[in-house]
């Protein structure tokens, strides 16, 4: 049986450390008094009862009212040495602060739910066995017999043109089948979703709209359904309203039942749709992938050629929406840990340093009678406002961290968006801070556990080192040294790869440029052919503004995710040139991007519809040909004419998906010979281009209010648009970098200044023995430097296993070289050579005639 | 108002365990258990200090300069172990007092109010 009086002495081992000290002993024998008085089981349990009360009531009480104290006392204590204080706060701050942002990244992409039914049996179908051209019942029919789908559905996504009554707009549409919602268990606000039948032609003059939209073009008004809209100038039904949270596949806008149907909305070009589908219950992924990619072999044996990494694939519906960040945001994560590492290195530092600093204080508390528990709670109660500090000014970065994010690398569903306030991530940051804190409370008391009281006194007054401590403290700078150096060198060779980028000669000059686009589709003008009446009219419009200096129009501007058209062109040599990018330009257009024109010249208004139309290729096309520059004035033959065309120009190439990818060969025929249903325009103007924005748009939109004019910038902002990822990912490892530079630093001086003040009775011993302070100073330098070698070295080779994930942060990114490797150690190096020599510098300082008389 | 009176100001009003432990003190030295027993006798079992709250007080008390600590002496009734011993300063007489006065006029107003006549 338990003993009772055991019992509560261990409960009063909850008391907080000061108080216990005090009254342990009274509070243990008058419960033993209340004992012996209590004679039967009643009066026992009684007395019990109330015990257990008065803990319960008590000691939070005085837990709350000593850490009031000991945090008061805190707060002297670094008020003493605010220095150490701010640059440990700031650093665990940066460094919890960015791992908590980066987390709710991590979090919404790879660990929040996804907003549909079952979301773990969602696969997609990549290049899926079932051809669009089957249609419908081809469709049905293949998913009916599917031996490892529940169900499946298909859709497209395209921009249209969405006239409700007033102004135009663009939005994103989701053209799918009719089960679409069913499959992804999705539900509507109001009304309802598409019927079985009505992804069949006649019937699917029908469509859905999200809330957003619902919001903020009808005003939340539920007499929205039965109402037309007109998509690309197709009347259709709304029928529902999306739920809130709905925005699959990402972006979307309108929801319409047209996937299979090639008259309703007209699908021009290529027509992809992507496949998604259930898998049957009870079979696995692994197992419908080899059911999936067999069927797929089986349909199309030429999809599996060897390395090609196209071929059909099933997917889980969580890797296919994450694939395009998830990579760079484990790579960041990491990247994260490191400094995060570096910064708890520091911090664990400066709490060693200011605990052994305060040896001989704490030593004395000991001696006047301060119980070890006492000083271990005093110890844990500074580490805690340290690094609890660090964690709220944490969430400030995290939060800025996650605006950034959200700007740069933006998710692909409404629901995924980043926050803090996600429990995930708020466990996160308290864990992080718990974890933190708990570390740098438990390692002082550790130290203090090795504190006794007689010879700690008598050793701080001989000034003897102590090893363990040093050794500590050493494999910590090492550490550090070894992280930042990874980091540095990942910096570097980011931050290289990144000026290359913004070197790189785009084919264009982005400066001063308002690009605006306008689409026809749907309006009077695709229906009457009068596009090139209206788009001739913008063009002067744009022209007359005052402060525009040119305009012209193109069909596909760079820097824009446009599905590009290419194909094989033929040149009257007899030379063929591949996949060439087939694009329209509007005259002008050239002298507008500042395009150098290498040979010939630019489109004239009116000759589009010449017998034999110009045509004007890039320097990329040109070199292909085998003709170089002298292709001006041959002839050549499009796919899908047998008319000649003739080549009037040779313009720079222009690299259309941004610095990091070389350009094309590009054709850029006459507008005005088959005008596009959308074009986009450019104008260059004198001055501030942003100003001009509002005044093109204008000018514009006042030609026809129901013809949409979308996406106005600057060409400047679709550059720093492209360049986004390459930027964050680079000026957030930069950032990243300096940090743990800074951290390393701090570090470095620490620990020479702190081998100084331990040994300073031994140095001035030496020096009055005879050595001169130049020699103890090299010889402090000489062990300062043991550990930022070892570490040099380890972080090379930290470097060497890091450096091809940088690879895939963005195309361009290059793996590092043995030229950074070594500028990165020779700059840590000499860094942490003049942190040592500063520190080292109170050497000059020492009296060895003190020294002596200590003695 | 001088400044131990803003000090008596700010510590009252008293908790009941306090008034009556303050009380106790006023008649001579007591060790923390005598002061616990006295009270529930005094109150007739109402008032039960649980040791936590006990001591809390006490260790309140002596922060705040309303008792000291006397010295560490066996308790003569109870056994040989040696107890604590607490007295009470002067400031905690006068703070005492200065309760007795803000309940005396509390009581004072009450009867005023409620039509009680006075018992003498």
């Amino acid at each position: 049986m338990i003993d009772p009086t055991k019992l509560y002495r261990k409960l009063l081992k909850l008391y907080p450390a000061s108080f216990r000290e005090e009254y342990e002993a009274p509070m243990d024998r008058d419960f033993r008094d209340d004992q012996r008085e209590a004679h039967s089981w009643n009066e026992h349990a009684r007395l019990w009862i109330h015990a257990l009360c008065d803990f319960a009531i008590s000691a939070p009480r005085e837990l709350v009212r000593e850490l009031g104290q000991d945090l008061h006392f805190a707060v002297r204590v670094y008020r003493r040495r605010p220095l150490g204080a701010v640059l440990a706060i700031s650093a665990l701050a940066l460094a919890i602060g960015v791992s908590t942002g980066v987390f709710s990244v991590a979090s919404a992409l790879l660990l929040r739910s996804l907003p549909f039914t079952d979301a773990g049996r969602l696969v997609e179908l990549r290049l899926s066995p079932f051809s669009a051209m089957s249609g419908r019942a081809g469709f049905t029919a293949w998913r009916d017999h599917s031996t490892y789908l529940e169900s499946a559905a298909a859709f497209s996504t395209s921009e249209m043109n969405l006239n409700s009554g007033r102004d135009a707009l663009r939005v994103r549409v989701a053209e799918t089948s009719a089960n679409f919602f069913a499959l992804l268990g999705a539900r509507t606000n109001v009304g309802r979703t598409f019927a079985p039948e009505e992804d069949k032609p006649g019937q699917n003059h029908v469509a859905l709209i999200s809330h957003r939209l619902w919001q903020q073009s009808y005003g939340r008004d539920t007499a929205v359904l039965g109402t037309t809209l007109h998509l690309d100038g197709v009347a259709l039904t709304i029928v529902g309203v999306a739920e809130p949270s709905f925005d699959y596949p990402g972006n979307v806008d309108i929801w319409i039942p047209t996937v299979f149907d090639f008259e309703t909305i007209p699908k021009r070009g290529a027509f992809l749709f992507q496949t998604i589908g259930r898998l049957q219950p009870g079979i696995s992924m692994t197992q419908a992938r080899q059911q999936f990619e067999a069927e797929a072999r089986h349909v199309s044996p030429d999809s599996f050629r060897s390395g090609d990494h196209e071929g059909p694939e099933l997917v889980g519906f969580r890797d296919q929406i994450t694939s395009q960040v998830r990579q760079s945001v484990l790579i960041l994560s990491a990247v994260v840990l490191l400094v995060l590492l570096t910064a708890c290195a520091n911090v664990a530092q400066l709490l060693l340093s200011r605990t052994a600093e305060r040896q001989q204080e704490l030593a004395l508390r000991t001696a006047l009678g301060a119980s070890r528990s006492r000083l271990v709670q005093q110890l844990t109660i500074e580490a805690t406002a340290l690094t609890l500090t660090g964690s709220t000014l944490g969430l400030i970065v995290a939060f800025f961290v996650c605006q950034i994010a959200s700007a740069v690398l933006p998710a692909q569903l409404m629901t995924q968006d980043y926050t803090l306030l996600d429990w995930r991530v708020l466990c996160f940051a308290i864990t992080l801070a718990l974890l933190v804190g708990g570390i740098f409370g438990v390692m002082p008391a550790w130290l203090i556990g090795r504190l006794q009281p007689s010879t700690q006194l008598a050793r701080v007054h001989s000034g003897a080192s102590e090893p363990a401590t040093q050794r500590l403290r050493s494999i910590l700078v090492g550490l550090q040294v070894a992280l930042t150096l990874t980091l540095v060198v990942s910096s570097l060779t980011l931050g290289s790869a990144f000026l290359h980028l913004l070197g790189t000669d785009l084919g264009f000059r982005p400066a001063n440029v308002i690009t605006l686009n306008v689409s026809l589709q749907g309006t009077r003008y695709q229906k009457g052919s009068a596009e090139w009446q209206y788009y001739s009219s913008v063009l002067d419009r744009l022209r007359s503004l005052p402060g525009v200096e040119s305009a012209g129009a193109v069909n596909y501007l760079p820097l824009t995710n446009n599905m590009l058209m290419a194909g094989t062109i033929k040149v009257d040599s007899g030379q063929q040139v591949q996949t060439v990018v087939l694009n329209g330009a509007m005259p002008g257009y050239f002298k507008t991007m500042g395009t150098g024109i290498v040979a010939g010249r630019e489109f004239a208004m009116a000759e589009g519809n010449a017998p034999e139309p110009p045509v004007i290729v890039n320097e990329a096309f040109a070199r292909q040909s085998g003709l170089g520059a002298s292709i001006v004035g041959r002839r050549i033959i499009a796919p899908w004419t047998p008319r000649p065309y003739l080549v009037s120009g040779v313009v720079a190439t222009a690299r259309m998906a941004g610095p990091e990818y070389d350009g094309s060969p590009q054709a850029y025929w006459p507008v005005e010979e088959e005008p596009p249903p959308a074009l986009t325009f450019v104008a260059k103007v004198h001055g501030d281009s942003s100003k001009y924005m509002a005044i093109c748009r204008d000018a514009v939109a006042g030609l026809d209010r129901s013809v949409p004019v979308y996406e106005v910038k600057t060409l400047d902002q679709r550059l720093s648009e492209t360049l986004g990822r390459p930027k964050f990912y680079t000026t957030s490892v930069l950032f990243l970098g300096c940090l743990a530079l800074l951290l390393a630093v701090i570090g470095v001086y620490g620990t020479s200044s702190r081998a100084i003040t331990q040994r300073e009775h031994e140095l001035g011993v030496r020096m009055a023995l005879g050595a001169s302070a130049r020699r103890v100073r090299l010889m402090i330098l000489r062990e300062s430097f043991v550990p930022v070698g070892m570490g040099v070295v380890a972080g090379v080779g930290g470097a060497v296993m890091s450096g091809p994930l940088l690879q895939h942060l963005f195309v361009g990114a290059k793996a590092l070289s043995v030229q950074t490797c070594i500028m990165a150690s020779i700059l840590l190096l000499v860094t942490a050579m003049i942190a040592a020599w500063y520190a080292t510098a109170r050497i000059l300082a020492i009296d060895p005639i003190n020294a002596i008389r200590a003695e | 108002m001088t400044r131990n009176d803003d000090m008596i100001e700010q510590i009252l009003p008293l908790s009941l365990p306090v008034f009556h432990m303050l009380l106790s003190l006023t008649e001579g030295e007591r060790h923390g258990y005598a002061l616990k027993r006295e009270i529930m006798q005094r109150t007739d079992k109402r008032v039960n200090l649980g040791s936590g709250a006990l001591y809390g007080a006490i260790n309140k008390m002596l922060e705040q300069g309303l008792i000291v600590e006397s010295d560490e002496r066996p308790d003569p009734h109870l056994d040989d172990e040696r107890r604590r011993y607490y007295r009470i300063t002067s400031l905690g007489r006068r703070v005492v007092q200065a309760e007795v006065a803000r309940l005396r006029a509390l009581v004072q107003l009450a009867e005023v109010h409620l039509g009680i006549p006075d018992p003498a």
